[in-house]
């Protein structure tokens, strides 16, 4: 409903006071003239004198005056400018519910509102679009009950987070339509208090429809695993080609041949690990990286790492400080997984630090964690580019430049991934021509 | 005069021919007896027909793949207890626990094996 405006108000009242008065001014003018004209219906000396008149006459218009001016501050006093304010701010909000309203109806996005049990109030037009369906077939609904069967898991424990307040921020799950269609959707909802009862609570809804990201991912995804699979298999049969020929079981090789399958065999494990790492990065992306968690030393995963890196350290006159401090001989991770975040931290080290320099492996426990610190010498991380280094195909401009160094900028990003994926975490000190310290937290 | 000893025949099933030569040449070199399949279908064929003491058997296989292959050698009387490794491409763990249900003994991922140490593991196991 639209307010009143004060203004209309008080000039009503103020015309009531002013009409009053002027009815009283001329009554009382109305008695001194009379009293002026007929001065035989009074008696001697009571007819007023000029001065009297005069007197009379002054206090009216006095009168008048002050009432004016008291209407004038009426108008103008707090009360009245306290009002005109309210009047204003009412009428932006109706102006503001008005436009939210409009936003809310003809936004692309579906908007939800939710009532205090996860039920569906008002969906808006996209909502409808999205579900493919009428009002009546939403409203009532617990929106935590839309999903396929496969997601009903997660959606009570979205709906638990719900009842709890918990905010629900960019969750990806499932949900059906009326067709019965599965769309990927991502689901954020925000409760607010009841605009009727503040101890009731609403919620506001919006799903975001990414089943066509999810689609092209899955597409990508797909093609990269099925690729990374078909590259694998002849470099099986290169490797084991290789293998034959360098063992001398088929004939021995002249040292030029020998030195030829070497650089063969050296370059198709290189071609594996790049592969491997490629199906990393999708099983990652996919959500597909399995963890198997068995009794791992990470003591032996270090030093198998140092000799296969053995040729290179003795190449660059590096020297390998280890301390291991008898801890992490016995924890409870995915050797394989942990392989690959230690291998990618030390051959970075040594990658990147110039020849005769240091490489510095130091495992750690704390009351909660366990730590692996692989510090280096090296050329170390530009400051503007530190925020980046974990970012996929990120290769910071000062190793870039070097001739000698190859890397395809996925080897930092799926460190962190991995050191996630495994509840841990990855952090990183680093300047410039003095060298880098990464720390990874079980 | 020493008595010499029969060597151990296996019969590899895999439809990559220049894998199935090399670990074939490899255990040759090794003192095994080797017999070559390309699909599941020959190898089955071989394996019923030959009694291999050792059968290395890929999974993506055309005709008849390595499950399929599997499951039908355990219906045979002298398959069911047959030396079968799966020697595959195929890594997850449930293509590893999919293999011991259906009963091979060992799982070697072909990418993260090098060739002697499963020529190695294949002579200590069997020699």
């Amino acid at each position: 409903m639209q307010p009143t405006h004060p203004l209309k108000k008080h000039l009503a009242v103020s015309g009531g006071v002013i009409l009053t008065l002027c009815i009283i001014f001329f009554i009382l003018y109305g008695t001194l003239r009379d009293r002026f004209m007929n001065p035989g219906r009074y008696a001697v000396g009571a007819l007023p004198s000029a001065e009297m008149q005069f007197f009379f006459i002054s206090i009216s218009i006095i009168i008048v005056i002050v009432l004016i001016g008291y209407i004038a501050y009426l108008l103008l006093t707090a009360k009245t400018r306290a009002e005109l304010w309210v009047y204003r701010e009412t009428e932006h909000l109706v102006y503001s519910r008005d436009q939210f309203q409009r936003l809310y109806d003809e936004a692309p996005v579906p908007y939800i509102t939710l009532g205090e049990n996860g039920e569906i109030r008002e969906p808006n037009k996209a909502t409808l679009r999205f579900f493919n369906a009428v009002p009546e077939d939403l409203i009532g609904k617990n929106l935590f009950t839309l999903e396929p069967e496969y997601e009903i898991p997660r959606a009570n424990q979205l709906f638990e987070y719900y009842k709890r307040n918990i905010p629900i921020n960019r969750e990806e799950i499932r949900i059906i339509t009326k067709k019965g269609t599965i769309k990927w959707v991502s689901l954020s909802v925000f409760t607010t208090k009841n605009a009727e009862n503040s101890k009731k609570r609403t919620g506001i809804a919006t799903l975001f429809d990414i089943t066509e990201q999810k689609q092209l991912d899955q597409a990508k995804t797909e093609f990269v695993s099925l690729a990374s699979h078909q590259l694998r298999s002849p470099s099986v049969t290169i490797k084991w080609g290789t293998t034959m020929l360098l063992s001398g079981d088929i004939g021995e090789l002249t040292p030029k041949q020998n030195d030829y399958v070497h650089r063969i065999h050296t370059a198709n494990e290189d071609m594996i690990d790049l592969v491997d790492t490629l199906l990393n990065v999708s099983r990652i992306e996919i959500g597909s990286l399995a963890i198997d968690r068995k009794p791992t030393n990470a003591r032996e995963l270090s030093e198998g790492i140092i000799n296969e890196l053995m040729p290179q350290i003795i190449q660059k006159n590096i020297r390998i400080d280890a301390q291991y401090n008898n801890y992490l001989e016995n924890i409870n991770s995915d050797p394989k997984l942990l392989r690959i975040i230690i291998q990618n931290l030390v051959s970075n080290a040594v990658k990147y630090t110039p020849d005769g320099g240091t490489v510095t492996i130091t495992f750690s426990e704390s009351e909660r964690d366990k730590h692996v610190t692989v510090t280096d010498t090296g050329y170390g991380i530009p400051k503007e580019q530190q925020d980046k280094i974990f970012t996929k195909l990120f290769r910071a401009d000062n190793v870039r430049k070097l001739t000698n160094s190859q890397g395809t900028g996925l080897g930092l990003y799926l460190t962190k991934s991995i050191a996630e994926s495994l509840g841990g975490g990855i952090s990183f000190i680093s300047e410039e021509n003095h060298g880098t310290s990464f720390t990874l937290t079980l | 005069m020493t008595e010499q000893k029969t060597p151990k025949k296996v019969l590899i099933i895999d439809d990559n021919e220049s894998l199935r030569t090399i670990l074939g040449d490899k255990l040759i070199a090794s003192g095994f007896e080797t017999l070559g399949a390309t699909d599941g279908e020959d190898g089955l064929k071989q394996a019923l027909e030959l009694h291999p003491d050792i059968i290395l058997l890929d999974v993506l296989m055309p005709k008849m793949n390595g499950w399929e292959m599997l499951e039908k050698l355990r219906q045979d009387a002298w398959g069911k207890s047959a030396n079968v490794i799966m020697l595959t491409s195929l890594e997850s763990t449930e293509n590893i626990a999919h293999a011991m249900e259906k009963g091979s003994y060992q799982y070697f991922l072909k990418t993260d094996c090098d060739l002697n140490e499963v020529v190695n593991q294949i002579k200590t196991k069997y020699s």
